[in-house]
């Protein structure tokens, strides 16, 4: 069999529909047995532009002679299916005759295949899109149980290292006859007046930079200086105290029940990391929140109490008053001072730190 | 949470070749393909994926809402619904689903029987 018998049982057998047509009529030289199979048999006649119905021919002779390339796209219906037709035409003028080489590829599963990934996208997409939505609560979540900059840690290398702050101070606040006055109220009104108490609390500690570790029951518990160091961290505790009572004050005026609270404020040394494995709780540990919890239980109804060490630290914006010294459990001697109130000029309106 | 049936034969990877033969099934048949001659392309492999995705527990809500107005106007009736489920079983035969839960999967076509057939 000789070379060119080879090459025309090939261009008969592939998969790709073959036609020539001359240039000057556009009628058939040659097609193979897909371009039949796919656009019925041509009659020696036939014109190629009848055959491909919306092929634009004027482009084709627009083209002119010489390089002439063209491609484009048809589409038929074949029964109830669409077919999607690629189709190149090149110009060949080898034999002296010039001709048109016409070739189609079947572009019909390329097409149903697009539509399919396209409709995937779309899936995968809106998920994609609900589950930062999740991310986004869970993480709003998480910020609620600790410090973002410890969230950060907990996120990156899933535990947060326990870590050492040197100068903090703490504020702890716990109300006069609170079990009296769980004991003979519906729990969900208690809840109601503390969920009220606290969120104002949140606020207040918020606009001094503080960090709000945890409520125990009715005791609430917010520290200054960690995880992000803070130089006033003593006076911002102490701006805190100031306001939670000023809070209570004037929220006893028009509310029935009369909360009375006591505030304890100590600075020192704590330790702050993430306990529990399965369920996360942020805590501080250490001397200044043992003094701080200690004072608070010692401290009258409305009243501040901190120890002397303190007095240093909030002389400048804050009126203190020396009230002796009390032997404190676990602790032993400690002088304490009350602070009564703030300096006139010291009232801030809150500061932001970030 | 326990595995869903699009997990377990492979995800998308599967359900494509899936969707690919239901497809082509339904076209070149001439009991039902009548129901498809006026729908383009895109909208039948776009309806079929999420169809076959969502009855295999995949990542999509296809609701029957949806399935009701793409039905609605085309008088299916209940022996059009059973010959469909046929070549769906086909389908899903080809490509290796055991019998169980290919009986799971047209268990869950044959629940939105009442949306998708609309002559009474």
């Amino acid at each position: 069999m000789s070379i060119t018998a080879i090459n025309e049982q090939l261009l008969r057998a592939i998969g790709v529909g073959v036609a020539l047509v001359r240039q000057r009529d556009l009628q058939f030289v040659f097609f193979n047995q897909s371009f039949a199979e796919w656009f019925g048999t041509p009659d020696p006649e036939t014109r190629l532009d009848q055959v491909l119905e919306g092929l634009d021919v004027e482009m084709l002779k627009e083209q002119g002679e010489g390089a002439l390339r063209f491609s484009s796209e048809i589409t038929i219906k074949r029964k109830r299916r669409t077919l999607i037709f690629a189709v190149n035409i090149s110009g060949a003028d080898e034999t002296g005759e010039p001709l048109l080489v016409v070739e189609c590829q079947n572009i019909t599963r390329i097409r149903e295949l697009e539509s399919m990934i396209d409709s995937y996208s779309t899936m995968v997409e809106r998920n994609t899109r609900e589950l930062e939505r999740e991310k986004d609560r869970v993480e709003r979540l998480l910020l609620n149980l600790m410090p973002r900059s410890v969230y950060e840690e907990f996120k990156t290398f899933g535990v947060v290292t326990p870590q050492l702050y040197q100068d903090v101070s703490v504020v702890m606040l716990d109300f006069v006859n609170f079990t009296d006055f769980a004991s003979r109220t519906d729990p969900t009104v208690t809840l109601s007046e503390l969920n009220d108490i606290f969120t104002a609390f949140d606020r207040i500690v918020e606009q001094y930079g503080c960090e709000r570790i945890k409520t125990i029951g009715d005791a609430y518990l917010a520290v200054s200086g960690m995880p992000r160091p803070t130089p006033d961290h003593a006076s911002s505790v102490a701006h805190c105290a100031i306001r939670f009572l000023r809070y209570l004050e004037r929220r006893n005026q028009s509310h029935p029940h009369k909360w009375q609270a006591r505030i304890g404020l100590a600075s020192g040394a704590a330790v702050g990391s993430v306990v529990g494995i399965q369920k996360y709780v942020y805590d501080v540990f250490g001397p200044a929140v043992n003094l701080a919890a200690r004072l608070q239980v010692y401290a009258h109804p409305m009243k501040i109490a901190a120890p002397l060490t303190m007095e240093d630290a909030l002389l400048d914006e804050f009126d203190v008053k020396r009230i002796g010294s009390a032997d404190l459990k676990g602790i032993g001697e400690v002088e304490l001072i009350n602070v009564v109130g703030e300096h006139p000029s010291a009232k801030r309106a809150g500061k932001s730190i970030f | 949470m326990s595995q869903t049936l699009y997990d377990k034969y492979g995800g998308f990877k599967t359900v494509s070749r899936i969707v690919m033969t239901f497809y082509d099934l339904v076209l070149d048949s001439d009991e039902v393909g009548g129901f498809f001659e006026d729908v383009d392309l895109p909208r039948l492999v776009d309806h079929q994926t999420k169809f076959i995705s969502s009855l295999l527990g995949g990542p999509v809500s296809f609701n029957d809402d949806r399935l009701l107005a793409v039905h609605r106007t085309l008088d299916i009736g209940h022996a059009d619904f059973d010959f469909i489920s046929n070549l769906l079983c086909e389908a899903l035969e080809a490509h290796g689903m055991s019998e169980a839960d290919i009986k799971t999967t047209l268990a869950a076509v044959d629940s939105k029987r009442h949306v998708i057939v609309t002559t009474s």
